[in-house]
């Protein structure tokens, strides 16, 4: 049974660089969201996405457990348990919504079925909303590549197009492919990860009923075998620098990836000690052949100031990623640092 | 070129052999220059005399300048990768600097 001040547990899942982390940024500036824990969940042996987003550390938890989907579902309930059990013992800022950022490699169907299913903490919380970004540049040819992207756009209550301001209006393809995968969700538009916060995620219960059949049997199946294939082809690593990094030298390594690699990058995400820029770190984000121009920070979030470049891709060797970026450094060595 | 840095060139050029799936075997020759051979075509890379090069990559003899270490890559996959499509992509327009 759901109690009457059961909190909603919402979903914001989309696929690597969509622009999950760029959006939650956003909501959790607005004051409708300032009682919002959020749970963010990384793939990857350095997480970086807690550095970029704004809360209050006591109602923050990130997991870099893998993803949700491929580890034991009671990593996800006993996370939740846990936030609960520190809000009744008023050892966090007291929340009414709960926010969960998944991985952008995550089957949103385990975490889903683990809401609506078990019963630790079935009563206190209830499934709110499911939202999913798609990215409005490299968003169709990822439907069509990613099963896993499909099935985040199938269970979506919203979807939400990002990085049309790179792309144009939204091609009327994906517009159609997302049609096809999900025709009850509204398709919203985020402006630099800005939209309309009433709009997303106030949007009442999941309902299994108005989704697709497939969906009905993504929730239901026991197995995810062809998940965890689906992410053996995929590595993960970090490329972790000591030393500041030379603009120029960045620039070419970024180029060297895209033009060699790019299609087999699925997100590039990292914060860089720039030479030119040592007390204001960049913080660089890229997806396939698609690199944004670097944000840059006014200061280091922590004393650490190691340059962290995570790297998620398909089969593209750590060893020629940490070389390439030592070999143009070094070939670089011998131009002035231009501060 | 210096011992050490040769020895990252080469460890590079190994590296993005395997990378993108291509056979061919490195080995650096008495002179200090690097040479590929084992795959489509023979290829040597040394540095550039020429002030504005800093390399010279020759593919079955025929010389071309590289201003830089990706240049060299570039040559050296298009040499030896036929499925290899181009993709230049511009990083920044704008100084990689904050304003």
């Amino acid at each position: 049974m759901i109690s009457e001040d059961a909190i909603p547990v919402s979903i914001l899942t989309g696929f690597l660089g969509s622009g999950k982390t760029t959006m939650l940024r956003h909501l959790l500036r607005q004051p409708e969201f300032s009682r919002t824990a959020v749970i963010i969940n990384e793939f990857g042996e350095v997480g970086l996405d807690h550095e970029l987003i704004e809360a209050s550390e006591d109602s923050f938890i990130e997991l870099q457990t893998g993803c949700f989907c491929c580890k034991i579902r009671t990593d996800l309930a006993l996370t939740l348990a846990e936030l609960l059990g520190r809000r009744d013992e008023g050892r966090c800022a007291p929340f009414d919504r709960i926010i969960i950022e998944t991985s952008g490699l995550a089957d949103p169907a385990p975490i889903l079925q683990t809401l609506m299913t078990d019963m630790a903490i079935a009563g206190r919380l209830l499934l709110g909303s499911v939202l999913t970004t798609v990215d409005g540049v490299n968003g169709l040819q990822t439907l069509e590549r990613e099963g896993i992207s499909q099935k985040q756009v199938a269970v979506a209550d919203r979807i939400v197009l990002t990085k049309l301001d790179l792309a144009g209006p939204a091609e009327p393809a994906l517009l159609g492919c997302l049609g096809a995968l999900n025709t009850g969700a509204p398709v919203l538009v985020a402006d630099h990860g800005r939209i309309d916060s009433n709009a997303v995620f106030d949007v009442g219960l999941y309902d299994l009923q108005t989704k697709s059949s497939d969906v009905t049997t993504w929730l239901t199946e026991e197995s995810h075998a062809h998940v965890r294939d689906r992410h053996d082809a995929i590595n993960t690593y970090a490329i972790v620098r000591r030393e500041p990094i030379r603009a120029v030298a960045l620039t070419l390594f970024l180029e060297a990836l895209a033009e060699h690699c790019g299609e087999d990058i699925l997100r590039l995400k990292g914060i860089v000690n720039i030479a030119e820029s040592p007390d204001r770190p960049a913080v660089i984000h890229g997806v396939q052949h698609v690199f944004h121009p670097p944000a840059w920070l006014d200061r280091w979030p922590s004393d650490e100031r190691t340059s962290r470049i995570v790297f998620i891709t398909r089969r593209v060797p750590q060893r020629w990623v940490e070389v390439l970026l030592e070999a143009i450094g070094e070939e670089v060595a011998d131009v002035p640092v231009d501060r | 070129m210096s011992a050490a840095a040769n020895e990252l060139v080469h460890e590079l050029l190994v590296e993005s052999l395997a990378a993108w799936r291509v056979t061919g075997r490195v080995a650096p020759a008495a002179d200090g220059a690097l040479s590929i051979a084992g795959a489509r075509k023979d290829i040597r890379i040394e540095r550039a005399t020429h002030a504005i090069f800093r390399w010279t990559v020759a593919v079955d003899g025929r010389k071309r300048g590289a201003i830089s270490l990706t240049a060299v890559l570039r040559q050296v996959r298009e040499a030896l990768d036929p499925s290899y499509a181009r993709h230049r992509v511009r990083i920044a327009v704008t100084p990689l600097v904050p304003s």
